[in-house]
């Protein structure tokens, strides 16, 4: 199984620090004009004094390595600079978000994960039966629709027209909640749509992975072992074969986490949901490119540092993976 | 002359394809499907003309005899703006996968045939694109480069032809152990020769199959960027008229998202699932029951 090295974490931060750093660089036009005014709006004339002035204010007389230098030394500080449009600071302004778009990710990948394993470990069981063969194309159907769409139609039927679910929103705004208890309720209330919506993405994954990985489990001779022992057909399955046949797919966590981050980022617009994805669209919409490279980053090193924490996990669980 | 193999080898795909009972009853549905969309999308072109862009009715009018699918906030009619979108989808889906096939399998079959650090290099780069989260590097790229056609397909290619040009390496790499690739090489066999006699016509079939997938791909990123408000208002695709459905105020107190969102969002669910029935036949038929998208 592979399992990510240290040095290609600070790869991947390395191309979107380089990406963030050159992107505006490349632009047509002035970095400063383009800072300053609107689109469509006649630019002031500035002299060649002030110019040079603003120039150097901003750093940009400076040859680019050294630009680059700064421009990492000030991510090091934490400053992710200043909102064009909503003129406070962009790194106060993601870790508001942020946790709302983690919260609905993690849980989406723990339900994929967990359900995808249990229904790919039964589907294994029943192999070649109908059972299998209708579960196996649902998955690979299921799997294929873009979660954005599907929760188009949650967000109609189950919530616009059924009313089971909030239209909108992470909480009920000026509700009073008299508990802990009441307030968690409220928030889970209006995460649960965007969980659901995000779940199927993974869930054909897991489930195609953790088939394949216990039919080969199943076919081993400890398996045949356990058989002639005469242990009960659910023992075999959940305590033999399947604890054999995890790391595979535990591993496979660290692939989904891109694109459920990326699924989140859509779906969070669909429902209105206030994480890091809404604000992007907010940022699109206002042209706000300090706080869409911002998000971009942090959106990036977050994926990271979890993709770190379940290399770590990873390792823990299967001594095998120790090199 | 030289070329005269590789020629050999696209003309047998046809050739393959030719019998249709190859496919399953999903792939068959799926092939029917796609070529109506192809069709649709052609024929709205030529013969429709402007019937997406202007205005034909009142505002908002549900679905009847002259306008089957109702007409959205500006009185435009729906199915025309539908049938238009297909021919925006198919472009994109067409035009990006064909671009990072070739793209990254020219790199893929670069970075297997020479080793060393062209290797390292563009393995790197696509082991960085395998791990960046996509879409928000789309979004990112997306509102610098501006909102066009052009430049959501340029997007797309920056960010999906790592996969083609993995395969196409893996494969180059072991096609180099094999003993006529040897024997050629020591009859003094070059680059160009390798590459057009032995690696292309090796690789075809997988490439292939990558590529219809990534059709599927590219049409999910251009409906998402474009429902995120990205995409070039003037092309009508279906994530066009989607961002446009959704944000429209009064959309979840009436029935009009019963034509005006379902309609868009269905022919979409209905593309992808078909392109992907058909890579799965695919798969089968060139023996390639490799890892999935």
């Amino acid at each position: 199984m592979k399992s990510y090295a240290k040095k290609h974490y600070l790869l991947v931060l390395l191309a979107v620090i380089t990406i963030n750093f050159f992107l505006p660089r490349l632009m047509p036009g002035d970095p400063f004009l383009y800072l300053s005014v609107e689109e469509g709006e006649v630019a002031a004339a500035f002299s060649e004094e002030q110019i040079a002035q603003y120039k150097a204010y901003y750093g940009m007389d400076k040859p680019l390595y050294m630009q680059f230098y700064d421009y990492i030394l000030k991510l090091l500080q934490g400053d992710l600079g200043y909102s064009i449009y909503y003129n406070t600071s962009v790194l106060e302004m993601i870790l508001l978000r942020i946790p709302w778009t983690i919260f609905i990710v993690l849980c989406a990948l723990f339900l994929s994960s967990f359900f995808g394993t249990l229904l790919g470990a039964i589907s294994a069981r029943l192999r070649e039966k109908p059972a299998d063969k209708f579960m196996y194309l649902f998955m690979v159907v299921f799997s294929e629709i873009p979660s954005f769409l599907l929760g188009i139609v949650f967000l109609f039927v189950l919530a616009a027209k059924l009313k089971w679910f909030p239209l909108s929103g992470g909480i009920t705004i000026f509700a009073p909640h008299t508990s802990m208890l009441s307030y968690m309720g409220d928030l889970l209330h209006h995460a649960a749509l965007p969980i659901i919506t995000l779940t199927p993405a993974g869930l054909g994954n897991f489930y195609i992975l953790a088939r394949n990985s216990m039919l080969t489990v199943l076919s081993k001779d400890y398996i045949n072992t356990a058989k002639a022992k005469g242990l009960k057909k659910w023992q075999i399955l959940y305590k033999h074969a399947l604890r054999n046949a995890l790391p595979p797919i535990i591993a496979r966590i660290f692939l989904s986490l891109g694109s459920l981050f990326g699924g989140a980022v859509l779906i969070e617009n669909v429902f209105a949901y206030p994480g890091v994805g809404k604000l992007m669209r907010e940022a699109v919409l206002k042209r706000d490119y300090v706080l869409i490279q911002g998000i971009f980053l942090t959106v990036a090193v977050t994926m990271l540092l979890m993709n770190w924490l379940a290399d770590v996990i990873y390792k823990k669980l299967d001594p095998r993976v120790f090199r | 002359m030289k070329y005269a193999k590789l020629l050999k080898c696209i003309r047998k795909i046809p050739g393959k394809l030719r019998n249709f009972n190859i496919f399953s009853a999903y792939g068959k549905i799926g092939f029917v499907f796609v070529l109506l969309m192809v069709l649709t999308g052609i024929i709205s072109v030529l013969f429709m003309g402007e019937a997406h862009k202007i205005p034909s009715g009142a505002s908002l009018e549900a679905p009847g005899l002259i306008h089957p699918l109702g007409t959205d906030d500006l009185g435009i009619d729906i199915l025309a703006q539908i049938l238009h979108g297909a021919f925006v989808s198919i472009q994109v889906g067409f035009f990006s996968a064909m671009l990072a096939g070739i793209g990254g399998s020219t790199l893929g079959i670069l970075a297997g045939y020479c080793g060393g650090w062209t290797d390292k290099l563009i393995m790197g780069i696509c082991d960085v694109m395998m791990v960046i989260p996509q879409l928000p590097l789309m979004i990112v790229l997306g509102a610098f480069f501006g909102p066009s056609l052009r430049n959501i397909i340029l997007v797309i290619v920056i960010l999906s032809w790592s996969r083609p040009a993995r395969i196409a390496r893996a494969r180059v790499l072991s096609m180099r152990q094999e003993g006529y690739i040897i024997a050629a090489k020591s009859y003094g066999a070059g680059f160009r020769h390798l590459a057009v006699k032995h690696f292309i016509p090796g690789i075809l079939p997988i490439i292939l199959v990558s590529i219809i997938r990534l059709i599927s791909k590219a049409i999910r990123a251009e409906a998402g960027l474009t429902f995120l408000g990205l995409g070039d208002p003037t092309s009508k695709s279906w994530g066009v008229i989607l961002n446009r459905s959704i944000n429209f105020s009064g959309i979840y107190y009436t029935d009009y998202w019963k034509w005006w969102v379902m309609s868009p969002l269905t022919v979409l669910i209905l593309l992808v699932l078909s392109i992907s029935f058909i890579a799965r036949d695919m798969e089968l038929l060139f023996h390639n029951k490799g890892d999935k998208l």
